[in-house]
Order: structure tokens, then C-alpha cells, then sequence
């Protein structure tokens, strides 16, 4: 017991000693993976129903794609507003820290490794395409890079804000 | 032993700068020169070499010529 309250005192200490911009990062990351997995799930089910057919079907994937940035915003502010009241009531602090050249810097250099993952991503699909995969496939692998590539951004915030750039 | 490729070679006097002014804290420094306090504990510890308009800043601050608060540090010769 005094092992676990030892655990949970270290990671109270380590979200408060955490930087704004690093827990932001950090909220995206899992914001990302939770609402693309459930939106994911929700799609593979209506493929599974026979309520709409990916593989044939390319007017749908336009449809999910758009319906998709809509939730995932919405979905994103939500989660925002949450974290912004924990992190006000766990913190004190009620000031968001505003961007400096340091974030514009790491920003752009993230940007930049997130660009190079989706791009090798969008390579990946055009070669399946060229191998004679079924077309439906490259829409997986966009989703797939795209997510990896977000992963890719925020990751690579946390490492230059820890790192230094 | 190998040297860390993100170790900055601009070495800097803001922590003793700091003392000197009468114990100013990082938050006022970054208030005072427009970045975030995150900003000048980076440059405090040598993970992040400020742009040459932060740097005059900083110096402006303290009322010292920039070469008082910013050094480089060249690589050595082996």
C-alpha cells in the first residue's frame, strides 16, 4: 500500500513538473489514438453490417474522411476544456504560457518529421496501388501514416522540449 | 566520452546575471524580455541558443554589452 501511494505521489509530482506545451503534447497524443480507434471501430462495424461497402465504395471514404475531421474537432475542444480545468486545478496556474520563437522553432521541426512520415506513408500507398493492391487500400494506409504522422508531430515536440533544439 | 549533438556552444551568464539583479526570477526575466519562463530555464541550461533579437534583449535587460551575458564556445581541436 505505501509502495502504491509512493507510485501515485512520483506521478503527481511529475505531471505538476511537467511544461505546459509537454502535457499538451502528451493529451494530443492519446486524444488522437482514442478518438480515431473508436471512430475506426464504428466504421469496421457498419462494414461488417453491410450498412456501407469500403472496398467498392470510394464516395463513402469521402464521406468517413470528412465526417471524421468534423468529430475529431469537436471531440479535441472537448478534450481541451478538460484538461485545461485539471491542469488549472492540479497546477494553480491559470496563465497559458504564450508561444515563444523556442515553440515556433519546435513546432516547425516536428512539423517537419511529421511531413517526412506522411510522406512516406502517401509513397507506401502509391506502391501497393502499383503492385495491383485492391484501391481501398491506399485509404488504409493514409489513416494509418496519418495517424502515425500526428504521433510522429507530437512526439517529437516532447523530445526537443526535453532534449533541447 | 561522446558529446551530446544537442549540447549548445553558446554558453551564457543569466543564472549569476540573475543573482545579480537583486535575485530576479526567471518568470520576471521572461516577462520582461517576452518569452515563456520554459524559454530562459532552456537557455539557462544551455538546451536552446536564443535568436540574436532575444539575446540583445536579455543583455538590454541586464544593462551589460551581449558579449557580458552570451559566450561561444568553438569546437575544440583534437
Amino acid at each position: 500500500m505505501y509502495f502504491l501511494h509512493e507510485v501515485k505521489q512520483v506521478k503527481h509530482q511529475k505531471f505538476k513538473t511537467m511544461s505546459y506545451r509537454e502535457k499538451e503534447n502528451i493529451i494530443n497524443i492519446f486524444s488522437g489514438l482514442l478518438i480515431t480507434a473508436i471512430f475506426a471501430w464504428a466504421v469496421y462495424q457498419r462494414q461488417l453490417d453491410g450498412r456501407i461497402d469500403l472496398t467498392e465504395d470510394f464516395q463513402q471514404w469521402g464521406i468517413i474522411f470528412l465526417i471524421y475531421t468534423g468529430l475529431s474537432i469537436v471531440a479535441r475542444i472537448i478534450i481541451y476544456i478538460i484538461f485545461h480545468i485539471i491542469n488549472t486545478i492540479v497546477t494553480r496556474k491559470e496563465k497559458i504560457p504564450k508561444e515563444d520563437e523556442r515553440d515556433k522553432i519546435i513546432k516547425l521541426k516536428a512539423t517537419r518529421n511529421s511531413h517526412y512520415t506522411f510522406s512516406i506513408g502517401f509513397m507506401t500507398a502509391i506502391i501497393y496501388l502499383a503492385l495491383g493492391f485492391a484501391p481501398y487500400i491506399i485509404f488504409v494506409v493514409f489513416v494509418i501514416s496519418g495517424l502515425i504522422a500526428e504521433i510522429i508531430d507530437n512526439g517529437s515536440q516532447i523530445y526537443y522540449y526535453r532534449k533541447g533544439v | 566520452m561522446a558529446k551530446n549533438k544537442n549540447e549548445s556552444k553558446i554558453r551564457n551568464n543569466i543564472r549569476r546575471l540573475r543573482f545579480d539583479a537583486n535575485e530576479l526570477t526567471q518568470q520576471e526575466l521572461a516577462d520582461a524580455v517576452g518569452v515563456s519562463r520554459q524559454t530562459i530555464v532552456a537557455i539557462e541550461k544551455e538546451k536552446y541558443s536564443p535568436s540574436l533579437e532575444l539575446a540583445f534583449r536579455i543583455a538590454h535587460y541586464f544593462n551589460t554589452p551581449l558579449e557580458e551575458v552570451f559566450s561561444f564556445q568553438p569546437d575544440s581541436e583534437n
